[in-house]
């Protein structure tokens, strides 16, 4: 069963993609730590050129996904010193890492955040390991009507666990889908929203989609912080650099509880990093909170949120590889990427392309061990990365995305498109909207219809076959009581409570 | 009514999915083996966007920070900026239009201009020979400057 696993640490330890996996974790790590850029922006921007280098697509995969990984390590680097986080996985970082830093403990609580990044990690890779192709072998036995309720399911998901505003997040997703429809249809050779305009025939293009949605809006939203200078802008000093083992021992049970919680939440479809973070915080802080020290600088509320959410980013990797559906906004954008290399992730891909599936696994083994060993005794020096100012890093985010658009395309449309989907990635930022459904909508969006399609043509155009397996209509049962339960429940439970008054 | 973003927002978007629903409904399909058909998954997504926007109209969100005119203007350089670099991009060639373009930029991120220039020169160069050596894409070299030559 696990010869997935052996074939893909034979593909994995090839000096080449050894050499990847080293490349990917440094330049993750410096692109999380980068101010502004996550690890979803990192991503974006360095996958056109890890296209241009012609790699197999098993090496492209081991590159990018230690971009991935490295760049959630990264993250955490602006949270602790400035407390300001670089994306939305490293919000619950700030929390006690700030104030840490703060207690002159900059260091330790840069190793510790590596630790405890390690941990949440291995479990959750561990348990990739065990689970995916569980998963892939239930997924065989899926047709189109489960893929599409499987797809309403994700969506309902995100839209309830995601973000604050429910009815932003559907937007959207509606609105990532709806650009998805954009092209040709497969179906009938019907030209759909393409306004007569050839460049629009195959659809609106990934990379010109996703550099748009992520580098360019980026580029617009930081000119707003150009002028404003935090009070918290001094870079605290980060003394001993190493963390030692007491400390360690100490964060023990919280790294370990919110690495597998972190695991669970990831592999849900639809809700990544922010929300791991967020839910293992606030478990750790009602289970060990007893003399009221998380939010003043307590270990373990650092550790907690750093080893969920690497967990989690290894968790979303399980319904990605098995279904197809990427557990969070990063994984939408590394699927799209695999389609551009003409693989459909899906439970086929354990048994078909077992050097794609494992290689990325084993390489997830490797990553993380070269990741704790860059991140331990450097931190200083990604530390310094935090000093480079925007006049720098603007410019070369700008270079970065012209570039990347430009040498797949070599054509001038393309980033003229790239520019409007900027100023429409802004404006939707602007309006509170986060950008993860709008790429999961888009991913999603030509799977969902295809599915949907091929399913009313078996039956005919009755519907009912949407519904008629148990595996679907228990998907559909499961995503009508994630949109309903979090209004319902409370109210009950205050019916309860005026009833027992 | 109150006006908020987000009331614009919905009105903006309720007035997409009209559009959306309007094209889809126009879309001459000459035959079909499928009983679905490029149709109606749009119309359903643009009933969908439109229930959606109706209860942004009605219960709108805060309306968050919205840049001051001076901020507005200097968004709007930029972005002349960005559609100058896209249009001297071919034209300049990379080298150049990449030059002024960074220099520009980072002028406007607050960089004194000794400081700006030296950023643009060696970015443009680096980049150049970083982007063509190491990773062997070809960039425009300028069409401009050919017709001069």
């Amino acid at each position: 069963m696990f010869d997935f696993l052996i074939e893909g640490f034979g593909v994995a330890l090839s000096p080449l993609n050894l050499g990847l996996a080293f490349l990917g974790a440094l330049l993750g790590t410096l692109f999380g730590a980068l101010p502004g850029i996550g690890p979803i922006n990192g991503i974006a921007i360095l996958m056109p050129l890890a296209y241009t280098l012609g790699l197999p697509a098993e090496s492209a995969l081991i590159l990018l996904a230690g971009i991935y990984t490295g760049a959630e390590y990264g993250g955490r680097m602006s949270s602790i010193l400035l407390n300001v986080p670089g994306d939305a996985g490293a919000v619950m970082t700030t929390l006690d890492g700030h104030p840490l830093a703060k207690k002159g403990l900059a260091g330790p609580a840069l190793g510790l955040s590596a630790v405890s990044s390690f941990v949440g990690a291995t479990i959750a890779i561990i348990g990739l390991t065990l689970f995916a192709p569980l998963l892939a072998e239930v997924a065989v036995m899926f047709g189109p009507a489960e893929f599409f309720a499987l797809m309403v399911f994700a969506f309902s998901s995100m839209a309830v666990m995601m973000g604050k505003d429910p009815i932003k997040t559907a937007l959207g997703a509606v609105l990532g889908v709806l650009i998805a429809t954009v092209g040709v249809d497969s179906g009938t050779g019907v030209m759909r929203f393409t306004f007569g305009m050839p460049e629009l025939y195959d659809g609106v293009d990934f990379v010109v989609m996703i550099i748009g949605l992520f580098a360019i809006s980026e580029i617009l939203l930081m000119l707003e912080h150009a002028h404003r200078r935090d009070a918290d802008d001094e870079m605290p000093p980060l003394g001993r650099v190493f963390v030692s083992l007491k400390e360690v021992m100490y964060c023990k049970g919280a790294m370990g509880r919110s690495g597998l919680l972190g695991f669970i939440i990831g592999v849900l479809p639809g809700t990544g990093a922010s929300v791991a973070g967020a839910v293992s915080y606030t478990t750790e802080k009602r289970l060990s909170d007893k003399e009221g020290t998380f939010g003043k600088g307590d270990m373990r509320g650092l550790a907690a949120p750093e080893a969920a959410n690497n967990a989690s980013a290894a968790g979303s990797f399980v319904p990605m590889l098995t279904l197809g559906i990427p557990g969070s906004g990063t994984t939408a954008v590394l699927l799209g990427a695999l389609m551009l290399y003409n693989i459909t992730p899906g439970p086929m891909m354990f048994t078909e392309r077992p050097e794609v599936a494992g290689g990325l696994i084993a390489s997830l083994y490797i990553g993380n061990i070269v990741l704790l060993a860059l991140n331990l005794p450097l931190a200083g020096v990604f530390a310094r990365v935090l000093t480079i100012p925007r006049w720098v890093l603007v410019p070369a985010i700008a270079i970065l995305a012209f570039v990347g658009v430009y040498q797949l395309h070599s054509d001038l449309t393309a980033i003229y498109l790239m520019l409007i989907i900027g100023v429409f990635g802004y404006l939707l930022r602007k309006l509170g909207f986060s950008l993860a459904p709008v790429i999961l909508g888009y991913v999603l969006g030509g799977l969902m219809e295809q599915n949907l399609r091929r399913a009313l043509s078996i039956s005919g155009g009755d519907a009912g076959i949407l519904w008629q397996s148990g595996i679907s209509l228990g998907l559909w049962i499961a995503a009508a009581a994630l949109l309903v339960l979090p209004w319902l429940v409370p109210k009950l439970l205050a019916g309860r409570r005026r009833h027992a008054s | 009514m109150r006006i908020a973003a987000d009331r614009l927002l919905g009105l903006a978007l309720i007035g997409l999915a009209a559009f959306i629903a309007v094209q889809s409904l126009q879309l001459e399909v000459p035959f079909s083996y499928e009983p679905v058909g490029p149709k109606a998954f749009p119309l359903g997504l643009a009933a969908l966007l439109a229930g959606l926007a109706l209860v942004l109209v009605f219960k709108p969100g805060e309306d968050g920070h919205w840049p001051h005119p001076a901020l507005a203007l200097r968004l709007l350089v930029v972005l002349g900026l960005l559609l100058a670099y896209a249009l001297l991009f071919t034209r300049l060639g990379f080298v150049p239009a990449s030059f002024l373009v960074v220099a520009t930029l980072a002028r406007l991120f607050d960089a004194s201009w000794p400081k700006a220039l030296l950023t643009g020169a060696l970015m443009a160069t680096g980049s150049y020979f970083l982007f063509t050596e190491a990773l062997g894409i070809a960039l425009p070299s300028g069409t401009w400057l050919a017709d001069v030559i």
